[in-house]
């Protein structure tokens, strides 16, 4: 816990700093290179982004911690609605996207190794392959055109109409998270493949198979089980990616999730939100770490701490 | 002295003009009353080539004595006008231009023009479209928070102009039309201005729009303390506490130097320069207050807003009953939503990522003649394109016709090396253009002692279609031994603080800048080409085109105008501080269908008369 806020800190350090490398300065970002540099210094000057360096770190430092986010530079609004409107969505989305992928490509992955070489295992692996390898634009696009411009069966914009309820929102998720599927789909199945291909050469694999338990139980309880931990850790890493790294997607789907709100608040160095972001994609990675941790415990015996079981 | 000069012409082409009517037929002609009025006409995108509805190519007969009636409430300078239209100097289209610009109405002008045997104004009756539709755009994301006084990007202008209005209106075709202001007129010198406000204009929050809420309005705009991004254009022009109340519907602008072209700084052109209450204080997005046809309904910053008709407009009510703009940040998406029937218009459609579009039977596409442009600029103070030859070499390479056929899809005109597009009126055409001649250019090369070629760096922003345009031009200067390097950089990162030695804009030894539309090229004239001009990539420094610009902007008549302006073009041919390849067209897109739509060069977008059918 303590590690993680010593890194939360750093973080924001590096962010601050990061943000003064790149070219250019907040008035200039919100008035274009056309403006006269009057006007420029003048809406600096209001912002307070000409003051010392330290002095502009510590009154965000200071108001962050005590819970104010700050006001966001260019959109001169607070940015606690921005970030955790933006954090609602990107995990709405990432959360149709686990649910899809996740027991779909362990399934796939372990349907591929109980028919090792056979060609469903051959479709499934060189299937799952191919997928991943393509950028997330193209497939988007692709299904895009297939889905919401030729079929017209999905709407297009991953934005919802105002006030939409439950149903209306997964409806318009289905197409955005189509394309993360078939990114992660071959990763998760080649990892289950390989954890269940090493399970079932086990010793206590043929162990349970010889005293004569039934074959879906072993599969159940002793090779499905052992088989998951490595899956269980490449989901949890590709939980920040999922939250976080969906600027492409984002764009494509007109969708307002935090990796969008991140890569406009670099753009136009609006450090409050490029500050809140970051730190809140950091808090998720140290979120799904721990939530790994846990799964992996629960899963494998051997890494339980003080506990008789 | 262009007073003199006009002065002189006005006397002989008066004394011409009697000569000629003495051995002229005169049959009656009617001067049509109905004719346009501004933002009344049906349908203002016929204005877009009036050559394909109105204008007359064959001469026809002048009624004099119609125009002697209209001549004897003109001033000198409007006169002056008339006769260039009635001798054949000025076109009819020039005309219309110009005299708007003075502040003719375009009835008078029409008739003035119908009397001078060329033709009325095109008659703009076209089939109203059905009330009530509900209008939806998908434009880019706006950049910033939506605020008249700070406002700078394509997204956030249009979202600004759906709900308030400017005093005129630059429209597709660059002439002035009124809006908020019925007239105006210059002085004698052109260094004061004044404009006549329309009576009866309610804000949405309810009070009338009258003179103080223009003088707030502006001089909000030309005070250097408030982050104003029209201060540029304001710059050397209009002072703070330059404009001033006459009355309640009169407003003077006291300039700094004579300026022809005045009108256009406090148009839509300027498109910061709406007219919002007097009382506003820094926080437009809680009342998104204005004049105009529609009212906010509601915004989300970075996802959309939405508007609904104001049913208490001075003109014409809207058609639409709602109009819902949906932001995108990347053009791509914005084709699939158009092509998946999810919205109606794309406002903005670059060449390169529409082309798909462009062919496309169930859209539409409605193309703009703009002079928005990609300046190649050349370090004219360091080496190795310190010699002007060495300049005209690299703009020889260029193969123009290319340009515009192959890289624009034929979506542009051909760039003939200064900001004189065809376009603009004042435009000299007997300046010729600018071809490839790869033999001259080695020739040139030879002579500036570069005849073994050189390497240099060409620093641009991917942006557009300006990495291909580099690109070609890379290839095409290959031929006379240039080796170009391209450094082809983020925007953030190409354009850096925007002060000479922070930019790579201002301080690369060759780039590629773009620039948007102008109704006017005044702009273009000053800031990257004089001598102190502050985006002066070019370090181009002449005193003979400092005086040249100074001219061209003050001179008030249209043809002193073209006279400086061929003298600026064929220096400028001389010493190419900066190559103008092509000047492009202002695409928006549109499902078929629909009708009324009106978009400006300027990235506005007028949907008051828009219709689905």
């Amino acid at each position: 816990m303590a590690l993680s806020l010593v890194t939360l800190f750093l973080l924001s350090i590096m962010v601050f700093l990061g943000g003064q490398v790149l070219p250019g300065n907040v008035g200039r970002a919100i008035l274009g290179p056309f403006a006269d540099q009057r006007a420029v210094d003048a809406l600096n000057h209001s912002l307070g982004v000409d003051r010392p360096l330290l002095t502009q770190y510590w009154s965000w430092i200071s108001n962050f911690i005590q819970g104010d986010m700050g006001t966001s530079y260019i959109f001169r609004s607070p940015v606690a609605p921005f970030v955790i409107d933006a954090l609602g969505n990107s995990m709405k989305l990432a959360a149709v996207a686990f649910v899809l992928v996740v027991p779909i490509g362990i399934l796939g992955g372990v349907i591929a190794a109980l028919n090792l070489n056979r060609p469903l295992d051959r479709i499934i692996s060189l299937g799952g392959l191919s997928v991943t390898v393509l950028p997330e634009f193209v497939t988007g696009i692709i299904l895009i055109l297939i889905f919401g411009v030729w079929l017209r069966w999905l709407p297009i914009s991953a934005a919802w109409p105002r006030d939409a309820g439950f149903f209306t929102q997964l409806y318009y998720l289905i197409l955005p998270s189509l394309p993360l599927f078939l990114v992660l789909f071959g990763y998760i199945a080649r990892m289950a493949r390989s954890g269940m291909i090493e399970a079932l050469d086990s010793d206590y694999t043929r162990t349970a198979v010889l005293k004569g338990l039934p074959w879906p139980t072993v599969i159940w309880r002793h090779v499905l089980r052992n088989a998951l931990l490595p899956t269980i850790t490449v989901i949890a890493t590709q939980t920040g990616y999922l939250i976080g790294g969906l600027v492409v997607i984002e764009t494509l789907f007109r969708y307002q999730g935090i990796g969008s709100l991140i890569f406009t608040a670099a753009r136009g160095k609006d450090f409050p939100v490029l500050e809140a972001g970051i730190l809140t994609i950091g808090i998720v990675y140290a979120v799904a770490t721990l939530a790994a941790d846990f799964l992996y415990s629960v899963l494998n015996p051997r890494i339980r701490l003080g506990t008789d079981q | 002295m262009g007073m003199n000069r006009w002065k002189q012409c006005l006397k002989k082409n008066r004394l011409l003009r009697r000569k000629d009517g003495m051995d002229q037929p005169r049959p009656h002609a009617t001067v049509s009353t109905d004719l346009v009025d501004g933002r009344d006409t049906e349908n203002i995108q016929e204005f877009v080539n009036p050559e394909n509805t109105g204008e007359r190519v064959e001469p026809m007969s002048k009624n004099y004595r119609i125009l002697d009636l209209i001549r004897r409430s003109r001033s000198p300078l409007e006169n002056h006008l008339i006769d260039g239209l009635v001798d054949g100097r000025v076109s009819r289209r020039d005309f219309i231009r110009h005299g708007s610009l003075l502040g003719l109405s375009l009835p008078l002008l029409g008739g003035i023009s119908a009397a001078a045997g060329l033709g009325a104004m095109p008659t703009l009756a076209r089939a109203q479209g059905a009330p009530g539709a509900t209008i939806r755009v998908a434009s880019s994301v706006p950049a910033a928070a939506i605020d008249p006084v700070t406002i700078a990007d394509a997204g956030g202008l249009v979202i600004l102009q759906q709900v308030a209005e400017f005093l005129c209106i630059d429209g597709p075709d660059l002439v002035l039309k009124p809006a908020l202001a019925e007239s105006w007129k210059p002085n004698d010198t052109g260094t004061v201005w004044t404009f006549t406000l329309r009576k009866g204009v309610k804000f949405h929050s309810g009070g009338e729009m009258k003179a103080e809420d223009v003088v707030a309005s502006i001089d909000r705009l030309a005070d250097p303390a408030n982050s104003s991004n029209a201060l540029s254009v304001f710059n050397g022009i209009l002072q703070k506490g330059a404009t001033k109340k006459v009355d309640d519907y009169t407003v003077e602008f006291h300039l700094d130097a004579p300026n022809g072209n005045f009108p256009y700084m406090v148009s839509s052109d300027n498109y910061n320069a709406v007219i919002i209450p007097a009382s506003y204080k820094g926080d437009y997005e809680k009342s998104f207050d204005g004049t105009g046809p529609f009212k906010l309904e509601k915004y989300t910053a970075k996802v959309g807003a939405s508007f609904v008709r104001n049913d208490d407009y001075w003109g014409d009510k809207a058609l639409p009953e709602r109009t819902e703009f949906t932001f995108f940040a990347d053009t791509q998406p914005m084709i699939l939503a158009l092509q998946g029937g999810q919205v109606d218009i794309i406002n903005q459609l670059p060449v390169l990522a529409g082309v798909g579009l462009l062919t496309d039977p169930a859209i539409d596409i409605i193309s703009l003649k703009s002079v928005a442009h990609q300046q190649l600029h050349m370090r004219c103070d360091s080496d190795p394109l310190k010699d002007p030859r060495v300049r005209r070499a690299i703009a020889l390479c260029l193969d123009r016709k290319k340009l515009v056929a192959g890289l624009m899809k034929g979506r542009a005109i051909e760039g003939n090396d200064s900001p004189f597009a065809a376009a603009y009126p004042s435009t000299d055409p007997t300046v010729p253009q600018r071809q490839q001649d790869i033999a001259q250019a080695k020739q040139l090369m030879e002579a500036a002692g570069a005849g073994k070629g050189f390497k240099v760096t060409l620093t641009t922003e991917r942006y557009l279609e300006i990495p291909e345009y580099a690109q070609l031009i890379q290839n095409w200067v290959k031929e006379i031994g240039v080796e170009l390097e391209l450094n082809i950089l983020d925007q953030g990162a190409y354009y850096g603080d925007a002060v000479f030695g922070k930019s790579n804009w201002l301080d690369s030894v060759m780039g590629i800048t773009d620039y948007g539309h102008r109704g006017v090229p005044n702009v273009f004239l000053a800031a990257p080409l004089r001598s102190d001009g502050t985006w002066n990539a070019a370090h181009f420094k002449n005193k003979d085109y400092d005086t040249l610009a100074t001219s061209y902007i003050a001179a008030l008549d249209l043809e002193a105008q073209k006279a400086d302006a061929g003298k600026i073009q064929k220096l400028l041919l001389e010493e190419t501080p900066v190559i103008f390849g092509y000047f492009y067209d202002y695409l928006t897109a549109t499902t078929k269908g629909l009708t009324g739509v009106q978009p400006t060069a300027m990235s506005q977008l007028f949907l008051e008369k828009a219709a689905k059918a």
